[in-house]
């Protein structure tokens, strides 16, 4: 009793962070009706910025008073520039661009954190008192307490400025209904102003001051925004009490599971805990908050007619497939051994991205899961090969088989709730993943990866190791990068033609209104699933051919970062164009467009952070003025003079003289 | 003669590429109250919206006391002492009656007292939600925060709807008295046509997104065939009209 009740309050401490994060993103829901998935990044920047003005990074050192005073000055800075770069703007945009605008601030700032501060972890000057109070004997730092303290006044406090203020006021107003309150006269611009300044400075307060406490690491903290959206979930994304007290008992009862976890009875595998329970607590308390509370979450009525990116028609694909599928063949025998690598990665890559274009462009919805779920078919291939010797080709339809109906699962777990709350699941499910499936010593690869077999049918070698080397007769061998060629060519001619067939019409009618679509007689839940088990099809033959392209599966390749890079790279394209598919593919991790800057442009050893920083950025100012992506803009503009041209043709024909301006 | 508080000229404005109101002409002088008539579709809706500046005019002008509104948002826009009642009251469901009235932009005070003293129902149920109000409730708040605002010009779009007879019948004379007493310049959209002229000086007909001259609503009062030719058409009369001849019968 007396030990669960000291892990208890040692859980005050992340609790207090977790609540911190929550009430930021409570305060961007009400201002501006933004999901913030940049909210954890904002407890990093704070950290980091506090960290360095007290010990002289920048050169100078400050007291800590100071240094608090400054780092809070920053932080108001730093919502001023976030709301003018990736909230004003979006102002009249669907709240799928909201939600990834908030993604490209993630990526941004965690890049841009990463290359200043560099990756290891940090230790904060303490900022609170290092005093500790024996409980049950046992000493327990006092700065936990404080926190959490801290945390509970800033909820009531700003309870209390939105109850009794003309700000609080105008806020709930305008989070009602925006053409209300613009009769009213409050200006939507200066409430999102506000609430995003009060966002960022509440937060980065409890970032400065927990820095000491959780440490700071560029790589764990954005990731606390997720048991902090499973907070605002409960509390609505309304209730800061709510947010507040549910994050500090997540924070408490993760305290239980890791002290639980040294417990005889926890289910252990070789003598060590298993890992990642915490990581599937989070998942299912977010499923259980989207069922209990999903229904009723509050829609904001918003000024301006929401519009999503255009879906050009696919037209003369054969045409356009053909060249580029000539190119990647002979690019595959006679470029050099690195180049080759890359071109075979870069088609995987496609097939992945196509299942975003799929599940993003098609149905509307943004999930982050499918490169988890390219890793659990890797893994599953490579065990199902070590532990059952099922190979080739049974194993990886098997494993194919096994993440596809994982990833409808984790789907089915968030259809009764509309809107883009999709990916409050799916990135709570990507993490799930991650840690408790490939950290897992026996299901994952631990830490040094499993390794998989190279395909065989009939005794001929299909894997990168076959005897027919490229024309500098080194490895890889070009035949599994043609194996992957040609299943990447015919799944891109599916996803095209889907777009056209029944099943596109009626994705496409739920992508732009759930209601309407039920009306017009579509089964919104099932085109749902269907999307989603396409999406999930597509990301696990993917996972399949990775593992077979690396020949090892490890679980640095799935990170949930490198997901968000993904999607955001697939969104800045186009994310409703295979063609933007295939680019994005080519700029995935491994593939040719990284290979290139690698070799000449940027450092070696950091392009992956580079490349996270360029999605970021190239995301905010896509959209911020070509809202459709930009192949999906110029395709539209072919379109229209395409149509001019016709019609043109079409009076010149009939004898009348073609009119000026459309 | 002095400058109207209200001014429309040529105003064209629709939704996406349709242009549903074309060319329309109004003005509204101080201490006048005048309705915009028209059947359902006609238009009226979106040229109190584009007034607004919720809907964006494509052609026209649109000035207050002779300043030109084009360009200013929707918010600048009301804080030019423009109160506009929408047709869904524009109220939030979460905040109370007292709530209400105390939301207003930054520099203007809502005079409270006057919405309670217009509305003595209001206080009594000033920790009341919005969103729990009867529809009757409902609209007396609506109404009463735009009259608390103390604007000089007052945009009412359809008190009516949803409402019983016998509430409009009592709402619709504060609005009178009101003009009367402060001088705020009064457009009024109303289904019940012969209730609105009752307390009209003037009126607009409007069918099919076009406008009319300027008709005394006295004169329409007296000659409705003006209203059935003009902008019914020789259409079917709409069930409230309907209503509305009967009633005219019986009083007569
Ligand atoms: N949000 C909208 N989008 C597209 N068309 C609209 C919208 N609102 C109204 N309309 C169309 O504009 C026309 C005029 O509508 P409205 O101004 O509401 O008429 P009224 O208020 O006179 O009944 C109608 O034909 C209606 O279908
Ligand atoms: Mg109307």
């Amino acid at each position: 009793m007396q030990t669960v009740v000291l892990f208890a309050l040692l859980g005050l401490g992340s609790g207090a962070v977790i609540a911190g994060i929550a009430l930021g993103v409570v305060l961007s829901w009400r201002g501006s009706g933004t999901i913030n998935l940049a909210a954890g990044a904002t407890v990093m920047v704070a950290g980091y910025v506090f960290w360095a003005v007290r010990t002289g990074f920048f050169g100078f050192a400050l007291q800590t008073v100071p240094a608090i005073i400054l780092t809070l000055l920053f932080m108001a800075l730093y919502a001023v520039v976030v709301e003018l770069v990736a909230v004003r703007p979006l102002r009249s945009a669907s709240p799928l661009a909201k939600l990834v605008a908030s993604m490209g601030v993630l990526l941004l700032t965690q890049a841009l954190v990463l290359l200043i501060f560099g990756t290891s972890p940090l230790n904060s000057p303490s900022v609170l008192t290092s005093d500790v109070v024996s409980v049950f004997g046992v000493a327990v730092p006092e700065a936990q307490f404080i926190l959490a303290g801290i945390v509970v006044v800033l909820a009531a406090g700003l309870a209390a400025l939105y109850r009794f203020t003309r700000f609080g006021l105008a806020t709930r107003a305008a989070s009602e209904s925006e053409s209300s309150a613009a009769l009213a006269g409050l200006s939507p611009n200066v409430i999102s102003l506000g609430n995003s300044v009060l966002g960022h400075v509440a937060t980065g307060f409890v970032g400065i001051l927990a820095a000491s406490i959780v440490g700071l690491s560029a790589t764990t903290l954005p990731l606390l925004i997720i048991p902090a959206l499973a907070a605002a979930l409960f509390a609505r994304f309304t209730s800061f009490g709510i947010a507040c007290a549910v994050s500090l008992l997540i924070g408490i009862s993760e305290s239980l599971l890791y002290q639980a976890s040294n417990e005889s009875w926890f289910p252990t595998q070789n003598g060590s805990a298993v890992p990642g329970v915490q990581q599937v607590a989070e998942f299912l308390l977010i499923v259980i908050a989207l069922w209990w509370r999903g229904s009723s979450l509050p829609l904001r009525g918003d000024l301006v007619e929401r519009s999503l990116p255009m879906v050009p028609d696919q037209d003369r694909l054969a045409a356009r497939v053909a060249p580029v599928a000539i190119a990647c063949a002979v690019a595959l025998v006679v470029l050099p051994s690195d180049f080759r690598q890359a071109v075979t990665t870069g088609l995987v890559a496609t097939v992945l991205c196509l299942s975003f274009v799929v599940i993003m462009g098609y149905v509307g919805q943004l999930s982050v899961v499918q490169l988890a779920l390219a890793g659990v078919a890797g893994f599953a291939l490579s065990h199902l090969e070590a532990a059952y010797g099922i190979g080739f080709p049974l194993g990886p339809i098997l494993a194919i088989a096994v993440a596809t109906v994982l990833g409808v699962l984790i789907g089915a777990s968030a259809l009764r709730v509309r809107g883009v709350t999709l990916v409050v699941v799916t990135l709570a499910a990507a993490i799930a993943i991650e840690q408790f499936v490939f950290a897992n010593p026996d299901w994952g690869g631990g830490q040094s990866g499993a390794s998989v077999e190279s395909p065989t049918l009939f005794g001929l070698n299909l894997g990168t190791d076959a005897s027919f080397r490229g024309l500098d007769g080194s490895l890889p061998s070009p035949v599994f990068g043609l194996l992957a060629l040609v299943v990447t060519v015919v799944l891109y001619l599916f996803v095209a033609n889907l777009r056209r067939g029944d099943l596109g019409r009626r994705m496409l009618a739920v992508r732009s209104n759930e209601r309407a679509a039920a009306a017009a007689g579509v089964n919104v839940r099932a085109v749902k699933i269907q999307g989603f088990a396409i999406a999930s099809f597509l990301a696990s033959v993917a996972g399949v051919m990775y593992a077979y392209d690396f020949r090892t599966v490890s679980a640095n390749s799935y990170g949930t970062m490198s997901a968000l890079s993904l999607v955001a790279s697939v969104y800045v394209l186009g994310v409703t164009l295979v063609q933007g598919g295939v680019l994005a593919g080519f700029g995935a991790a491994g593939a040719v467009i990284p290979l290139i800057l690698q070799t000449w442009v940027l450092p070696e050893n950091r392009v992956s952070v580079y490349m996270q920083l360029i999605i970021g950025t190239g995301l905010l100012i896509q959209l911020r003025f070509c809202p459709d992506g930009l192949l999906v803009a110029s395709a539209t503009k072919r379109e229209r003079r395409a149509r001019a041209s016709r019609a043109a043709k079409a009076l010149t024909a009939v004898g009348a003289k073609p009119q000026g301006g459309v | 003669m002095t400058e109207p508080v209200l001014r429309i000229e040529g105003l064209t404005a629709g939704y996406g590429s349709v242009d549903v109101v074309r060319d329309v002409h109004l003005e509204v002088g101080k201490g006048e109250v005048v309705a915009l008539l028209g059947p359902n579709g006609a238009g009226k809706t979106t040229t109190l919206r584009a007034l607004s500046g919720l809907v964006k005019a494509s052609a026209g002008s649109i000035s207050m006391d002779g300043q030109d509104l084009t360009g200013l948002t929707p918010a600048a826009r009301a804080c030019r002492a423009i109160a506009h009642v929408p047709e869904d009251r524009g109220l939030f469901r979460g905040l109370t009656v007292a709530e209400h009235l105390r939301l207003g932009p930054r520099g203007e005070r809502l005079d409270a007292q006057l919405a309670y003293r217009y509305f003595p129902a209001l206080p009594h149920i000033a920790d009341r939600r919005a969103g729990v109000l009867s529809g009757g409730e409902q609209q007396m708040l609506a109404v009463g925060r735009a009259l608390a605002r103390r604007p000089s010009l007052l945009v009412l779009d359809e008190l009516s709807l949803g409402l019983a007879p016998v509430i409009v019948e009592q709402l619709l004379p504060v609005i009178r008295a009101y003009a009367d007493e402060s001088g705020c310049a009064v457009l009024l959209v109303e289904q019940h046509v012969h209730l609105a002229l009752e307390i009209s000086d003037r009126a607009y007909l409007m069918a099919h997104g076009a406008g009319s001259d300027s008709h005394d609503a006295a004169a329409l009062r007296r000659d409705r065939s003006v209203i059935q030719a003009s902008y019914l058409g020789g259409q079917e009369w709409t069930p409230t009209a309907d209503r509305e001849k009967e009633r005219d019968g019986e009083m007569q």
